[in-house]
């Protein structure tokens, strides 16, 4: 090979070595998130009749009633990282740690909901949305928990 | 070891919970005081390298969420034998807050009114 080609190997390299991770998380975790979001989606629409609510009482005579506990610890992927870095310089919404909080709390909450079907209950209420940030070790992994958790009644 | 202890001694007495002032359907006879249960959790390192790969792709951390998950259930636990302790059957108004501690801990705490009821 020629001096040239050998300039460019020792261009590309460099750039390939600190892009390279983020265009791959940009191309997976865009096809991660969207099939994961489309399942999540199918869930809902197949669920049926919403049981959660932020009543206070329940609206009908109860026999049995429990506490449940659903949750949830999210992220956001190298690239969206990278994307909020940038959009956290000029300030206004950040897209992409807006979108997974949104998934987030909607997942949370249809955890909550199958929770609260499997185990015989008919309704929810005084529905509660917690957001806790976790720690990753040396500050590295940074991570949301969402907690929802109400009370469950059955008539 | 608290959790072992309520553990080894199997529900005999079945404690009612909810974050509600009430539990529905039921009335309040005494109120005996505030119930704690606290945690604290660290991450197994395998754990975090796993975390740190499925960072790449975003969306959940599955890992921490089961973690997260059983902490929680000990602090309600916890919340419970002391609950069981002062003679109550149920905890109200049951309210959760997490915080990190250093060194990629979390607390999570757990804390309601222990009551009587009817």
């Amino acid at each position: 090979m020629d001096e040239e080609t050998w300039g460019l190997i020792w261009i590309f390299i460099p750039i390939l070595l600190t892009f390279g991770p983020f265009l791959f998380s940009w191309i997976f975790g865009n096809w991660h998130q969207k099939k994961k979001q489309k399942q999540l989606v199918e869930r809902e629409a197949a669920f049926g009749k919403d049981p959660l609510s932020t009543l206070r009482n329940p609206t009908g005579e109860v026999k049995q009633s429990t506490l449940l506990v659903s949750n949830i610890t999210m992220s956001v992927s190298w690239w969206q990282g990278l994307i909020g870095g940038i959009h956290s310089i000029f300030g206004g919404t950040i897209t992409t740690w807006d979108k997974v909080l949104a998934w987030g709390r909607q997942e949370a909450m249809q955890r909550l909901r199958e929770n609260c079907r499997n185990s015989g209950f008919d309704e929810i209420i005084n529905l509660r949305l917690e957001t806790a940030e976790i720690a990753g070790s040396k500050g590295k992994t940074k991570a949301l928990e969402i907690v929802a958790y109400g009370t469950a009644v059955k008539f | 070891m608290q959790p072992d202890a309520a553990a080894a001694q199997p529900q005999q007495i079945q404690v009612l919970m909810s974050n509600t002032e009430t539990i529905p359907g039921r009335t309040i006879a005494q109120s005996l005081g505030v119930v704690t249960g606290s945690t604290v959790r660290a991450k197994h390192i395998g754990k975090d390298i796993l975390a740190g790969l499925k960072n790449i792709v975003g969306g959940e951390l599955s890992g921490y969420t089961e973690l997260l998950q059983e902490a929680r259930a000990q602090a309600l636990q916890r919340m419970v034998t002391d609950a069981v302790k002062r003679g109550a059957n149920a905890v109200v108004n049951v309210r959760f807050a997490t915080s990190s501690v250093a060194g990629g801990a979390a607390e999570l705490f757990a804390y309601g009114t222990a009551v009587v009821l009817q």
